[in-house]
Formats: structure tokens, sequence, C-alpha cells
């Protein structure tokens, strides 16, 4: 889960992090309020959960009370790419001096934390690692030994940084480790860490990205995660417990892996345009696959749908009755095709066709699409 | 001899007495797997499906001179079960659960590194030596013996790929889900490894998708030290930037982790790249790998 820039905010200022003096307001009369008991200038930005924010329009400095109410004004109800835009973060305009970079990520490969450094910040680090290669380090963590002032300040000292800037730069870099692990994080981030004129730090940015796996044990109030879901068929989907990605296209999909149904987009692709992304995980029941129809048909304008299922460690023949009653029940008369293999695979054909479903008994999804390209065509 | 099982394999089901456990080994026991117990706290003294469980794996070791073991066990107690079985002296573990918390993994895969255990997943079907066994979920109808190797990602992509392969009469001599987590116990290049030293694997297929960088660092791997055919097929060309494409670790971020740039890595490595999952069925037969 990504945090809000004010909720990572408030978690950096928690643990000693300097950040900057702010609030979050709703209502342009807020933010004249808020603003003015920070000072002029200052700077407003849209809380929407988004990269590139800044580029399209969302961060915006307001010197005067006429163009903070034009700002929020403008911002307010308005969307960033795609996104309404509900809160805004009035925040203290800094005084930069330069800017630094430091994150935090989980290393795939290396499985480690890697830490990473610049005096490149402001920028996206990749643009930064591909133009100055020397002015990014990183240092990866051993998870049993931690992470130790020693070690942020050698990093610290590589990217040419002395004195009372070493010493607070890797006391910031500490403290953000320190929630990385708290919190497990899947992302922390600060860009820009801002340098003032007197040589205090400043983290004027504050990413969070927290690992969905580990909400349960989260040691912050955790907001709902439906809350954040904008499209209404994705947060369905999260609600019934499946992971489901709309798209533009109108052949629709149900499948019982990630990686199955990809590759089911994939072949559809080739001829015909996804609708949606729909992956049960190992959790099917009648009731999980009458609940996906339910969503599935929550979509405008399909034309057809597959069901790709695998009987490994899900009963599909359980799923075949939830989609069957469900076809009932609403006299559905969507083409429907499934390709349905593994254990139990007879029965669970049986059910579907006693639904009217089409199905496949090949191995091969190329199968599948192939026989719904030949009932309903390529399409628009 | 087979890697991953053979005939001094003795298989431990963790969590056996859970629902999924107990389905599970039924259906590994059918595929005449060698399990010999089970492990759950606190039910020792119990038989599944005929199996006796243990409250501990060092006494489950030690009463059936068990040798590897398969998970089943809820994700929140995995990393504590994880440990207990490295140190009970387990050298070969398939971590099957889905969603344990990232900086758990992290901490196992430290863990079994130092102490030279090979373990697999999390978020795997397991493993599956076809004719020999099974340790983990995959649909054994799926499988046929033979000499090409398949190391999947997802779960369900391994079974489409051994489903065309077997109906093309082109036999597995093993499957692997290597997990489809950020962080996996054993990445994509040393499970390559392992069977480019096989003397009864012939070629590997690899089934990736979008997210991370196994593929990529994988290719550089092949390109130097693989000398057995390798194709490859990534899934997730219409997998929406930022978006989790239901796998933990199936996200682009930005430019990285696209299908494209996976491809072009393994293409220049000299892999073949599939297309689409049916195509693997012509480049085995062409490559004479059955």
């Amino acid at each position: 889960m990504r945090l809000h820039e004010h909720e990572a905010a408030d978690i950096f200022e928690n643990m000693g992090i300097p950040v900057p003096r702010r609030g979050i307001v709703e209502t342009t009369d807020g933010a004249l309020l808020l603003a003015g008991e920070i000072g002029y200038p200052v700077v407003l930005k849209a809380q929407v959960l988004v990269g590139g924010r800044g580029l399209a329009g969302g961060i915006k400095t307001a010197s005067t009370p006429e163009e903070l109410e034009e700002f929020t004004g403008n911002l307010l109800g308005d969307e960033i790419k795609g996104l309404p835009v509900r809160k805004i973060l009035v925040s203290q305009k800094a005084e930069i001096s330069r800017e630094l970079y430091v994150g935090i990520t989980v290393d795939g490969f290396s499985g480690k934390p890697v830490i990473v450094a610049s005096t490149e910040g402001g920028v996206q680090i990749e643009e930064a690692a591909r133009h100055a290669p020397d002015k990014v380090v990183s240092v990866h963590v051993d998870p049993a030994f931690g992470f130790h002032p020693y070690q942020a300040r050698t990093l610290l000292k590589s990217l040419g940084l002395s004195q009372r800037l070493l010493i607070s730069c890797a006391d910031v870099i500490v403290k953000l480790f320190k929630i990385f692990i708290m919190h497990e994080a899947l992302i922390a981030e600060i860009n820009p860490l801002v340098v003032l004129p007197n040589e205090g730090l400043l983290a004027v940015d504050a990413v969070l990205e927290i690992d969905d796996s580990a909400l349960s044990r989260a040691r912050f109030s955790v907001p709902d995660p439906l809350d954040r879901i904008e499209n209404p068929l994705e947060r369905k989907g999260k609600e019934i417990g499946v992971t489901y990605v709309d798209l533009d296209g109108d052949i629709g999909l149900i499948s019982s892996g990630a990686g199955l149904g990809m590759a089911t987009m994939d072949i559809i692709g080739q001829r015909m345009r996804p609708a949606n992304f729909l992956e049960t995980g190992g959790g099917i029941t009648e009731e999980l696959l009458y609940k996906c129809m339910e969503l599935i048909m929550m979509k405008v304008d399909l034309r057809a749908l597959i069901i790709n299922v695998y009987g490994g460690i899900n009963p599909i023949h359980e799923g075949a009755k939830g989609v069957v009653r469900y076809i009932k029940e609403h006299n559905i008369e969507l083409p429907i095709v499934a390709k349905a293999l593994g254990n139990r695979q007879e029965e669970t054909w049986e059910i579907f066709r006693s639904g009217g479903v089409h199905v496949v008994t090949e191995a091969a999804t190329e199968a599948v699409v192939e026989r719904l390209f030949e009932l309903v065509g390529e399409g628009k | 001899m087979s890697i991953f099982l053979d005939e001094t394999t003795r298989i431990l089901v963790q969590g056996i007495t859970g629902k999924i456990g107990r389905v599970q080994t039924h259906w590994m026991q059918e595929y005449n797997t060698p399990i010999v117990g089970g492990v759950t706290p606190g039910k020792g003294g119990t038989t599944v499906e005929g199996v006796p469980v243990f409250d501990s794996v060092a006494e489950a070791v030690e009463e059936t001179g068990a040798n590897a073991s398969v998970f089943f066990v809820p994700a929140p107690f995995v990393l504590d079960a994880f440990y207990e079985t490295v140190d009970a002296g387990v050298r070969f573990i398939v971590v099957v659960p889905e969603h344990i918390p990232v900086h758990d993994v992290m901490k196992m895969r430290t863990y079994a590194l130092e102490r030279d255990v090979l373990a697999l997943g999390p978020t795997t079907p397991g493993i599956l030596v076809p004719g020999k066994g099974k340790m983990g979920i995959m649909p054994a109808s799926l499988f046929a013996p033979g000499r090409l190797g398949i190391i999947s990602r997802s779960g369900t992509l391994s079974y489409e790929f051994a489903g065309i392969l077997s109906e093309a009469n082109v036999g597995q001599s093993a499957v692997v889900g290597m997990g489809a987590d950020p962080v996996v116990l054993t990445n994509l290049l040393d499970i390559l490894r392992l069977f480019e030293e096989d003397d009864e694997t012939d070629g590997v297929v690899i089934v990736g998708e979008v997210g991370g960088e196994q593929e990529e660092k994988a290719a550089e791997y092949i390109a130097d030290s693989i000398k057995k055919p390798v194709a490859a097929y990534i899934a997730g060309q219409y997998s929406p930037q930022g978006k989790r494409m239901g796998h933990a670790g199936a996200i682009v971020r930005g430019s990285a982790g696209t299908v494209g740039g996976k491809c072009k890595a393994l293409e220049e490595a000299g892999s073949t790249i599939l297309t689409t999952p049916i195509h693997v069925a012509e480049w085995a037969i062409k490559n004479n790998l059955k």
C-alpha cells in the first residue's frame, strides 16, 4: 500500500526526520487559514497516489492568498492523471541550497534492502543514475546485521559530504532505515532531501509504500485500502478478494492464476482486446466465482468471456457451480468459453456445459481464444 | 538420479492438518511421492492420510529420517517454521504459501543461503519430477516424463507449459516453480545452473513475467555459462504500468520490469523467445528435446 505524502510525512516526523511545517486541507478556505499560519510562500501539493504528480500540474507554489485561492480552486475537484484531487497538502516553502536524494527499496535479486543516496536530488533517481553515475551510491544491508550509522557515513563520504552535513544526513538515513524495517516497507524515499542555507535538512517529499502482506501486523493505524482504489470495478475486486485490473477492451477474463491471466491477455490481445485482468489466486469456491461473474458483468459493452482455470490448489468443480448458478439466475446470453484442466476436470466440464458454457479441452490457451474468435469475431 | 527428488528423498508436510495440507498430501501420495511425516505444533501423535504427525520438525526428522519438507503453513507462521526446519537439518524446503511478508522472506533467504539450504518459493506451486513425485500443488495429470526442464515464476503457467508439451509428446525432466514474490528463496539463475548440471535435462524453458529483474540477471548468466538450449516466454505485455498483476512481484515500475526489456536481454543472450505459450512445443521438437 502506497501511503499519501502527508501520511508518510507524519511517520517520518515521528521518527525525528525534519519535515516542513504543513497541514492537509479539503477546501480553499481551509488552505487560506493554514497558509496564514505557516506563512507565505507555501507549496500546494495534490494528494494523489500517482508518480509524476509535479509534471502533471499537481504541485504549485503560492506567494499570495490570491494565488493560493486560484490554485486550490483549480486543483480541488480536478483530476491529476485521472485521479480526483480531494485533499491538498499545504506546506512551508523551503529555501533550497542544494537537493539530495535518499531512498531504500527491496532489491529483489539479492533479497536485501538497498540504500541509495545521491547528490542529484529532485529528479528521478533512475535518470540521475544514467546521467551522473558517480553521483549515485548504494549499499546493501544484511537483514540480520541491520544498518548502522558508520555505514551511512561511509556511504555519504563517498558522495563527498563532510562535517556537519555528513552527520545530519547519516542520521536521516539511519532513521529512514528504522522506518523501513519497523513498517515493513517496500519503498521509503525522500526526494529531495533539501539542504537549507544554514546547512539544516528538510525532507520536502515523503514516499512510503508498505508491503500489503504485512499490513495485518502494521504498527500504525492502517487506512482502509478500499478508499484508495478509484476504479469501482477494481474496488469491487478487492472487496471480494480477487485481483481485478480494468482495461479498455471488450473480452472479459477470469483466470485462476496471475501468470495464466497475463498470458491469456497476451493471447487475446493478438486479435481482440482484453477488457480486464482477473485473477482469483488459490481461494476458489462456488461463492467466489459467483461474485466474479457479478464483477465481470458490471463491465459495459462486454462481447464475450474467457474462463481459464487450473485445478491444482483450486477446487475448479466448485468454481464452475458458481459460474453456472449465476448464468441461470441472470439468464446470461453472453458467449462464454472455458478451459479448465487439472484435478476433477471432467466433472468441471460437465457442470460448465450444463450452463451453456463452451468447453475447450486442449491444454493451450490459444485454443480457447480461437474458439471465442470463431464465436464473436474481431469486433471493433 | 534427478535433481530435487531422487530415491533417497524423504518428505515432510508442514501444516499437514490444515484443509489444504490434508488435500494436497492426498494428491502427493496418489503420485507416489515419498511422504514420511507431517508437522503441526500441538497435533503430534495424530495421523493424516496414514502419515504420522509430529509437534516439531526435529522430532519428525529423528523419527522418520526426513530430509526435505513442503510447507502449507499459514503465512504469518512461515518465518518461524522455516527457521525450525533449517535448524532441524532439512536441506530442501518448498514454501508453497503466498502473502508472506517480504521482510520475512529476506530473513529466510539469508538464513538458508548461509546454511547451504536449497529452498523454493514463496508463492510457488512447488516442484514435480514426472514419474518420481511432487512437492506442492501441481496437478499431476498434465505432466509426462522426459528431458526438458521448466522453470516458472507462475504456478498456473507451469501447468500450461507442461500440458502443451505433454500433448505434443515432449516430456519433462523436472518442473520447478521458482515463486512469484518480489524476493524468492532461490533465484532463477541458480535454478538454471542446477538444470545445466543435470545429466537428465537437455534443454530448459523459462516462464517469466513482468516485474523485477530475475530474467535480466538470468540472461547474463545464460550468455556466460549455459550451453543447453533455452527458450523463454514472458507473460504480461498488456500489464499497465504501476499495477500489481496478482503476484506481489508482478509490477512494472517506470521502465523497469517490462516484457520488452526482459525479452531483449534473453534474446541477446541467445535464448529463443516464445511470443505465446503454444510455440514451446515446436521449439522443443525442432531442438529434439523429448
